[in-house]
């Protein structure tokens, strides 16, 4: 049995948003619901995604059991980005115990900083007290690290922001938006921890995403253009000290058992576009080689040879990706919305024949967990 | 198709003030006492569910920190967060893990450590739920009267002490009902070597002349803030036969969490809010909707026995209505006829329950492992006397508004 998405929809991502957070997710859920052609009562069961850090209280999806429409039906909460939510919907489904699944995400990054989240994440007894290390400052770490094992110097990973807030200023949603970008205005934008720099850190944002999930009977049925979920791969990396930060291997992992599920042995030749979240420019060369798209240590030859350009032949973030505005738990929902858009032709940097696609989420300090989806259109039927 | 899907082992760590373990240890804990209950290797293991509610131990995402400890390193790990009912949570991930047909095996574990916060307890306030509704007011200009109802509804405590109230008008039971039902939960827990505040041959006098904090509750009635770990190891039917396993283990059999709208606040700016907390409308569908997926019909008869969770005395009773063994507003009458007791006809709670062990992110989990325990015969010196072929866990959380309802058996068939 396979599970399909039948329906999507997603806010325009913006700072300190003059909208509650009920107000946000509630438009979210119903224009999702709404766009799958369903009611309320069509769904079985409510998954929706946030963080009690991030939220800034406790219990943080008690308070909106009206809002996603989840009163008196299953419901829980995953405590991680929208995609998991996505992965837990799915095996509801598979169980058989439920035809369809309403997943909404949601941050507003105005209520408590994640960059201050970020300190919290740290191991409390050694990591938080010396007070040296964020999410930026180990951004920083981990792209020296890498820079040093692969050819990738500080101009490829501008190269990475212009292409992606470039292509962020078609995307109707997005945040941060520079047409004219060049290496130059990245590489003078404010410093936050050599080799970082203000325009290579996705700005946290305030945003919900939702999807709604469906059984291969139900979408066939009552779906004309379903967008099927191909191959799933999910894996957990170990704490900071005790991994090599230049690799992703926990994608490797996760990547490998997607394109397994999904019977594909050649991923650049096979998939048609990426979308992925690197939550600062140096993890889109990292993720191209934990997807296997590129040899190792050679992240920076694709973007240097405008291979992942939306027009290139291996697209990566033709959205704009995390860097054009990152509302943490949303972010990588919306990566899977845009794949589905691919798939059905309605994205705004839209690709021709797009068949097959990857979203990726990541989650944690350094991208310590990865998930992988791999969608693919209705072209088997 | 679904698949079925059993419980092969269980682990606790010891439940207390845990200041002698580090949150990661403290897991560890029960994570490998479960892998040597289930006589597997941690090789075996496919996947993990792990939950607990983040701020009261002070680390965002703790289950990122110690991957190494509960050997998940390079797993798929996921993660979920529901307030009390987040161990219950926990458990039905991992079933659904292995339901879906996913994965085989799954290690569910969730842990609460509450003596890491500056003010143990503190954190389980209202006021921290409330926390960021309080900064769109300030930014938005919402009205002052949500402010103050929000302030008056107190820590949980405090609110499920209207709960208290409102089930007394209900069901006509005295307070001297609520001293019987939590000295059971202290002299049942004098039996279980990991349960927190134990007291042998505790009776309901000893509770009366506690201190009244709040009408109708007494510092008798109410839970202690406990650190603790609770871990299950599921594996699919397929598992079962590869592994060999000849001991009882306990399957699944339905599980449902049906949730409500959160029980004050609605009222000013949410539109729906519960009126009367003892409703608890979201655990008698639970309830109805497990018992379907398990083929159960008539509850009172088919159940063997309950884990309730109830942090405070009155929960035992209306949750064991809303669960269907009793009629509404008369569980009453049945504590003082000794049902509930452990030898008695439908014992509720034999571990002690919540009343008397409550680390939270542990507590719903706990209910799961006391049952697979009970129809494994594990249980020791609070083994129920008959024969458990069917026991349910429930978990309670959210503003009064979450509940978790598993049913567990001694075989895999339902009707």
């Amino acid at each position: 049995m396979r599970v399909a998405i039948i329906g999507y929809s997603q806010t325009k991502f913006e700072y300190d948003v003059e909208m509650t957070r009920e107000e946000m997710v509630f438009k979210t859920a119903k224009d999702a619901i709404e766009s799958a052609g369903l009611t309320r009562e069509d769904i079985g069961t409510v998954i929706s995604a946030s963080t009690d850090f991030l939220d800034g209280r406790t219990i943080s999806n008690c308070m909106l059991i009206g809002a996603t429409g989840a009163y008196l039906k299953d419901e829980t909460k995953a405590e991680e980005d929208g995609m998991y939510a996505v992965l837990y919907a799915c095996q509801r489904i598979l169980a058989g115990i439920h035809d369809v699944a309403l997943v909404v995400a949601h941050t507003h990054s105005w209520i408590f900083n994640p960059h201050q989240v970020s300190v919290y994440m740290l191991d409390p007894l050694f990591d938080r007290q010396n007070d040296l290390l964020n999410d930026i400052t180990l951004a920083a770490l981990q792209a020296k690290a890498y820079m040093k094992r692969s050819n990738a110097t500080e101009d490829d990973l501008a190269l990475v922001s212009v292409k992606n807030l470039k292509n962020a200023s078609n995307n109707p949603y997005a945040l941060r938006k520079m047409p004219d970008a060049t290496i130059e205005d990245v590489l003078n934008s404010k410093i936050y921890a050599d080799p970082i720099r203000e325009l290579m850190v996705a700005p946290p944002c305030d945003g919900a995403a939702a999807v709604v999930v469906a059984s291969e009977d139900f979408a066939k049925k009552y779906c004309e253009n379903p967008v099927w979920i191909e191959g799933i791969g999910n894996s957990c990396d170990a704490y900071l000290r005790d991994r090599d930060l230049s690799r992703l291997v926990s994608l490797e992992i996760a990547s490998r058992k997607a394109y397994d599920m999904a019977g594909i042995s050649d991923p650049y030749r096979e998939i048609d576009v990426f979308e992925v979240t690197e939550r600062f420019s140096h993890q889109e060369l990292m993720i191209h080689e934990g997807l296997g798209i590129c040899g190792d240590g050679r992240g920076a030859n694709f973007i240097r040879m405008g291979i992942t350009e939306f027009y290139g032949d291996c697209p990566v973030n033709p959205s704009g990706g995390a860097l054009s505005g990152d509302a943490i738990c949303a972010t990588g929902l919306v990566r899977l919305i845009e794949v589905a858009k691919q798939i059905v032709g309605e994205a705004e940097n839209q690709i021709d024949g797009v068949q097959r696609g990857l979203a990726h989420a990541q989650w944690g300090l350094c991208a310590q967990k990865n998930l992988v989806f791999i969608l693919g259109g209705d072209y088997e039927a | 198709m679904r698949r079925n899907v059993a419980i092969i082992g269980c682990g606790q760590s010891k439940h207390g003030r845990r200041t002698d373990v580090s949150q990661c240890e403290m897991v560890a804990e029960a994570v490998w006492a479960a892998i040597e209950d289930a006589e597997i290797s941690p090789e075996d293991i496919d996947a993990f569910a792990v939950g607990n509610m983040q701020g009261f131990g002070g680390i965002a995402q703790p289950d990122l920190v110690f991957t190494d400890f509960i050997a998940a390193t390079g797993k798929p790990v996921q993660r979920v967060a529901t307030g009390g009912t987040v161990g219950g949570s926990v458990a039905h991930l991992g079933y659904y893990e292995v339901a879906s047909g996913m994965y085989d095996i799954v290690l569910a574990v969730s842990w609460e450590k509450h003596s890491d916060s500056a003010e143990p307890g503190a954190t389980t306030g209202l006021l921290h739920v409330a926390f960021a509704n309080l900064s769109y007011m300030m930014k938005m200009g919402m009205d002052m009267r949500s402010f103050a109802i929000m302030g008056l509804a107190g820590a949980a405590a405090g609110v499920s002490a209207y709960q208290a109230a409102q089930y007394m008008a209900r069901s006509g039971c005295k307070i001297e009902h609520y001293d019987m039902v939590a000295a059971k939960a202290r002299r049942n827990a004098a039996k279980n070597k990991y349960a927190h505040l134990k007291w042998p041959g505790c009776t309901a006098d000893d509770i009366a002349k506690t201190e009244m904090i709040i009408w109708p509750m007494r510092f008798g009635h109410v839970c202690p803030a406990s650190d603790g770990a609770s871990c299950v190891i599921y594996a699919s039917e397929e598992a079962v036969k590869r592994l060999k396993v000849e001991r009882p283990v306990a399957w699944v059999k339905g599980l449902a969490a049906y949730a409500d709208e959160e029980a004050d606040q609605g009222e000013s700016y949410q539109g729906t809010g519960v009126v009367d907390y003892s409703d608890q409308i979201g655990c008698i569908i639970s309830a109805m909707k497990a018992y379907e997926r398990a083929g159960i019909k008539d509850p009172r008869k088919e159940i063997d026995m309950a884990e309730i969770y109830a942090p405070f005395p009155h929960q035992e009773l209306m949750f064991s209505e809303r669960l269907g063994f009793f009629e509404d507003g008369k569980a009453w009458i049945a504590v003082e006829e000794g049902v509930t007791e452990i030898d008695g006809d439908f014992p509720i709670c034999p571990s002690g329950g919540v009343n008397a062990t409550n680390a939270i992110g542990s507590s719903a989990m706990q209910r799961v492992v006391e049952c697979a325990l009970q129809i494994m015969g594990k249980a020791e010196e609070h083994q129920v006397p008959k024969d458990v072929r069917n026991a349910v866990a429930h978990g309670w959380g959210g503003q009064l508004q979450f509940n978790t309802v598993m049913v567990l058996g001694d075989s895999p068939k339902r009707k």
